[in-house]
C-alpha cells in the first residue's frame, strides 16, 4: 500500500491538490466566521461599532466570496485536480500552470475581500469584484480550463469518468458566465470603478442568468463531480446507474441555463420570460434529483457504513440536503409561491440549505477522505470528524429552520390586509418580528463554524503528524545509507 | 484490480474501471424517475398554453388564460393574462372598495369623524398605513418621536398647535424650525446663565443666582430670547417656538444627561449653535387631499390632539 502511494505521488501532482485543500479549510473558517459576524450584526446591530469597513453591506460580499469562491472554489480546484489525475491516470499537463491557478485564485479572493471592505463593488451579487480582479480571474480560469482539458486528453483509457464531465461542464459554464456578466466599461484606466454594459431589466436579467447558473454549475454540477468520485470510493461500491448519470447530466446542463429569471418574478421582466423560467425550473427537479438518486443508491447494500463511518455520513447527509433544496427551489420558482417567498428570509434559508447542507457537507466528506491519502497518513482524530458532523448538522438545521419561520412570517405579514383592505403591518413591525429568528440563525451559524474550527485543527494536526512521520522515515533512511557507506 | 464487493450476484457494470476500483453499474433509469420527469414536462407544456411563454418574432405567445379588469377610466377590459393587468385589477378593486370611506371622511367635519365609530375605525386602519409609510421614518412607529430628531406626536406639546386645522396645515405645507445661533452674541458666562434659567423653568435645581441672572438676560435686549419664546417662556405656536416650561425636550437631550453639568451643556449647545434642522417636508404633492385629511385625524388621535 505504502509503495503504491509513494509511486502515485510521483506519478501525479499532489502538491497542488494539497495547497488547494489547505486553503479550502482556511477560507472555510474565515468565510463562515464572517458569516456568523454579519448574522450577529443583523440580530444585534451595535456590532457595527460604527466602523464603515465592517458594516453588513461591505462584509456580506466578503462572506459570500470567501465561502463560495475561497472555500468552495479551492475545494473544487483541489478535488478536480485530484480526480482528473487519478481517473485519467495522467499527471497534470503543467505544474507551472497549475501553480499559477493557485496563486492567482488566492490573490483574487484576498484582494476582492480587501476591496469590498474599502468600499469597491460592482453591485452584482456574487460578482462584486471590480474589473481588474475580473480580468485576473478570467486569466486564471482559462489556465484552469487548459490544464483540465489537457490532462483529460492525456488519459490512459478511452472512457472519461463521469465526475470529469461534471467538472468540465462547470469550468466551461463558469467561463461563459463570468465573461458575460462582467462586461463593463471602466471609468478610466487607473480607476477601480466601472459601469456595466447592460442597463435596466437586461442588466437584472444578465445578473441573474449569472447568479443562478453560478448556483447551477459552480455549486451544483461541480460538487456533483466531487460526489461522483468520493461517494463510490468511500462506499467501495460502483455507481448505481451509468445511464442515469448520462441523462441527468445533459438534462441538468440544458435546463439550468433557462431558469435564472425566476429570481425576477413580479418585476419589470416580461411575463413570457418569467413563465419560461418557472416552467424550466419545474422540469429541472427530476434531473437534479438524478444526482441524488445515483449517490444514495450507490450506497444500497452498504447502509451499515452510515453507522460507523462519519465520512460516509457527511456525504449522504449532503445528498439529502441536496435533494431537499432542489425540491424547494422549483417550488419557490412558481410565481404564486414566489409572491410569498420573494425578498424574504425564506430565500436566504433556501440558499443556506444548499450551501451548508449540500456544498459544505459534501466538501467536508471529500476532504476527510482525500487529505489522509494526500499526506499518506490517517486523520489525526476520527472522533473529531464525528463531532464535526453533529455540529454541522445541528447548525445547518437551526439556520434553515430559523429562516423558514422568519421568511414565511415576513411574507405573510407583508401581505396581511385588514377588513378595510389596508396593510395590517408596517415594514418595521415585520423587522421587529424577525429578531428572535435572527438570533437563532446566528446561533446556528456559531454551531456550524465551531465544526469548521474542529476540522481546521484536525487537518493541521494531520499534516503535522504526516510531516513528522516523513522526517522520521527520511532520517532512518539517511542513517541506513550512512551506515552502508561507512561499511 | 481490487473489487470491493463480495456479493455473488451483482448487476452488470459498464465494464470500465478507473483509479483501481471505480466502476459503474449499467442499471436502467428508475421508472418512477422517468414518469415523474415526463409529468413535469407535461405540466410545463400546459403552463405554456395558459400563459405568455415563447418569444416569436417581435412578440410572444399570449396563452389562453385571460384577465378582466376595470381600468382607471372605468372601462371593463379583457386581455390575456399578464402581471400588469393583474396589478391594475387588484389595485383598482381595492381603491374602489375604499372610495366610499374616503369620500365620507372628506365630506364630514373633523370633529364628527372621530365621533362616528365606523369612520373612526377606518381612519385608524388607513391612517396607520399612511403614517407608517410616510411619517414613521422621522416620528417613529407610533409617533413617539426621538429627542434631537423629530417631535413626539403623542404628548400635549405642539410647536405649531394641536388643533385639527393646525395639524392639517403642517402636513400640507411642512415646517422649518429655526433658532439663530448665539455663540457670537453672548459670552460663555451669559450662555451658562441662560442655560441655568431654562433648566430652572423645568424645575431642575441649579445655582439660583445664575438662573436669576439668566432670567434677566432672557428678558433683556442683549439676548432677546423673549422675542420668540415669549415673556412667560411658553413659546409662540404661530412661529413654532418651543415652550420652555413644560419639561418636554426636543433638541437638547436634557433627560438623557445624568449630571447637572451635562444638562447645562446640552442646553448651551443649542443656544450656541442655534437650530436649522427642524425640517418637515410638505406632503401636498405626495398625498391626496383626502389622505391628508384622514392622516390629520389619525395624528390628532395619537394622543395629544387639542
Amino acid at each position: 500500500m505504502a509503495a503504491t502511494e509513494i509511486s502515485s505521488s510521483e506519478q501525479y501532482n499532489f502538491d497542488i491538490v494539497k495547497k488547494f485543500s489547505i486553503m479550502a479549510v482556511v477560507w472555510g473558517l474565515v468565510g463562515m466566521s464572517v458569516g456568523v459576524w454579519i448574522a450577529s450584526e443583523l440580530a444585534w446591530p451595535f456590532l457595527n461599532f460604527d466602523i464603515p469597513y465592517i458594516t453588513f453591506g461591505r462584509l456580506r460580499p466578503v462572506h459570500t466570496s470567501s465561502v463560495i469562491f475561497g472555500f468552495g472554489g479551492s475545494a473544487l480546484f483541489a478535488t478536480s485536480y485530484y480526480i482528473v489525475q487519478r481517473t485519467c491516470q495522467a499527471r497534470l499537463i503543467s505544474d507551472g500552470m497549475a501553480t499559477f491557478t493557485f496563486w492567482g485564485w488566492q490573490a483574487a479572493i484576498m484582494l476582492g475581500g480587501i476591496s469590498y471592505m474599502l468600499g469597491f463593488s460592482q453591485s452584482r451579487e456574487y460578482a462584486e469584484m471590480e474589473w481588474p480582479l475580473d480580468i485576473l480571474i478570467e486569466i486564471v480560469w482559462v489556465t484552469y480550463l487548459a490544464v483540465f482539458v489537457g490532462t483529460i486528453m492525456r488519459r490512459k483509457q478511452p472512457h472519461i469518468y463521469v465526475a470529469n464531465w461534471f467538472f468540465l461542464a462547470f469550468i466551461l459554464a463558469t467561463a461563459l458566465l463570468h465573461t458575460f456578466n462582467n462586461l463593463a466599461v471602466p471609468v478610466s484606466l487607473f480607476s477601480m470603478k466601472s459601469y456595466s454594459l447592460f442597463a435596466g431589466t437586461q442588466d437584472a436579467m444578465t445578473q441573474w442568468w449569472y447568479g443562478h447558473n453560478a448556483v447551477g454549475f459552480f455549486l451544483t454540477a461541480a460538487f456533483l463531480g466531487m460526489m461522483y468520485y468520493f461517494v463510490p470510493k468511500q462506499a467501495g461500491r460502483p455507481i448505481f446507474s451509468y445511464r442515469l448519470s448520462i441523462i441527468h447530466f445533459w438534462a441538468l446542463g440544458f435546463l439550468y441555463m433557462w431558469v435564472g429569471a425566476h429570481h425576477l418574478h413580479w418585476t419589470a421582466l416580461p411575463d413570457w420570460t418569467s413563465t419560461l423560467a418557472a416552467t424550466f425550473s419545474i422540469m429541472l427537479l427530476l434531473p437534479s434529483w438524478g444526482g441524488m438518486i445515483n449517490g444514495i443508491m450507490t450506497l444500497s447494500g452498504a447502509w451499515d457504513k452510515l453507522r460507523t463511518d462519519p465520512i460516509m455520513r457527511f456525504l449522504i447527509v449532503a445528498l439529502s440536503f441536496y435533494g431537499m433544496s432542489t425540491f424547494e427551489g422549483p417550488l419557490m420558482a412558481l410565481k404564486d409561491v414566489n409572491a410569498l417567498s420573494h425578498y424574504t428570509d425564506w430565500t436566504v434559508g433556501h440558499v443556506h440549505s444548499g450551501a451548508l447542507g449540500w456544498v459544505a457537507m459534501i466538501t467536508f466528506g471529500s476532504l476527510y477522505h482525500m487529505i489522509p491519502k494526500l499526506w499518506n497518513t490517517e486523520m489525526w482524530s476520527k472522533k473529531m470528524i464525528e463531532v464535526h458532523f453533529w455540529f454541522a448538522t445541528i447548525g445547518a438545521l437551526l439556520y434553515i429552520t430559523a429562516m423558514w419561520i422568519s421568511g414565511i412570517t415576513q411574507g405573510l405579514m407583508w401581505r396581511a390586509f385588514d377588513q378595510y383592505g389596508n396593510l395590517q403591518y408596517s415594514f418595521v413591525e415585520s423587522v421587529a418580528a424577525m429578531h428572535p429568528f435572527y438570533a437563532m440563525r446566528a446561533i446556528g451559524g456559531m454551531f456550524f463554524v465551531t465544526g469548521m474550527l474542529l476540522m481546521f485543527i484536525n487537518v493541521m494536526m494531520t499534516v503535522r503528524q504526516a510531516n513528522a512521520a516523513t522526517a522520521k522515515v527520511t532520517a532512518a533512511h539517511r542513517a541506513k545509507m550512512a551506515g552502508m557507506a561507512s561499511a | 484490480m481490487n473489487h470491493n464487493n463480495g456479493q455473488k450476484h451483482v448487476p452488470k457494470t459498464t465494464g470500465h474501471a478507473w483509479d483501481g476500483d471505480l466502476q459503474e453499474y449499467n442499471n436502467p433509469v428508475p421508472k418512477w424517475w422517468l414518469v415523474a420527469f415526463y409529468i413535469s414536462v407535461a405540466a410545463a407544456v400546459i403552463y405554456w398554453f395558459l400563459y405568455p411563454a415563447w418569444p416569436v418574432g417581435g412578440s410572444y405567445t399570449k396563452g389562453f388564460d385571460t384577465i378582466t379588469y376595470v381600468n382607471d377610466k372605468g372601462e371593463t377590459k379583457t386581455t390575456h393574462w399578464n402581471t400588469r393587468a393583474l396589478l391594475m385589477k387588484e389595485t383598482n378593486e381595492a381603491v374602489a372598495a375604499q372610495k366610499p370611506y374616503y369620500t365620507k371622511v372628506a365630506n364630514t367635519p373633523f370633529e364628527k369623524v372621530t365621533l362616528d365609530p365606523e369612520l373612526n375605525s377606518f381612519v385608524v386602519s388607513a391612517g396607520k398605513q399612511l403614517f407608517s409609510d410616510n411619517c414613521a421614518a422621522c416620528h417613529q412607529q407610533g409617533g413617539a418621536g426621538k429627542v434631537g430628531f423629530a417631535p413626539n406626536l403623542t404628548d400635549d406639546d405642539w410647536l405649531y398647535g394641536g388643533k385639527f386645522v393646525n395639524i392639517q396645515h403642517t402636513i400640507i405645507g411642512g415646517r422649518h424650525g429655526y433658532m439663530p445661533p448665539f455663540a457670537e452674541v453672548l459670552n460663555d458666562q451669559q450662555i451658562k446663565q441662560l442655560s441655568d434659567y431654562v433648566l430652572s423653568l423645568s424645575k431642575i435645581v441649579v445655582d439660583p443666582a445664575s438662573a436669576q441672572a439668566g432670567n434677566a438676560l432672557f428678558h433683556s435686549e442683549t439676548a432677546a430670547c423673549y422675542y420668540c419664546h415669549g415673556d412667560n417662556a411658553k413659546g409662540r405656536q404661530e412661529i413654532g417656538s418651543a415652550n420652555l416650561t413644560d419639561r418636554i425636550w426636543l433638541w437638547a437631550n436634557v433627560p438623557g444627561a445624568n449630571t447637572i453639568a451635562d444638562k447645562e451643556a446640552a442646553v448651551q449647545s443649542v443656544i450656541r449653535k442655534g437650530l436649522n434642522r427642524g425640517v418637515m417636508p410638505a406632503w401636498q404633492d405626495r398625498l391626496s387631499a383626502d389622505q391628508i385629511k384622514l392622516l390629520t385625524v389619525y395624528v390628532h388621535e395619537l394622543g395629544g390632539g387639542k
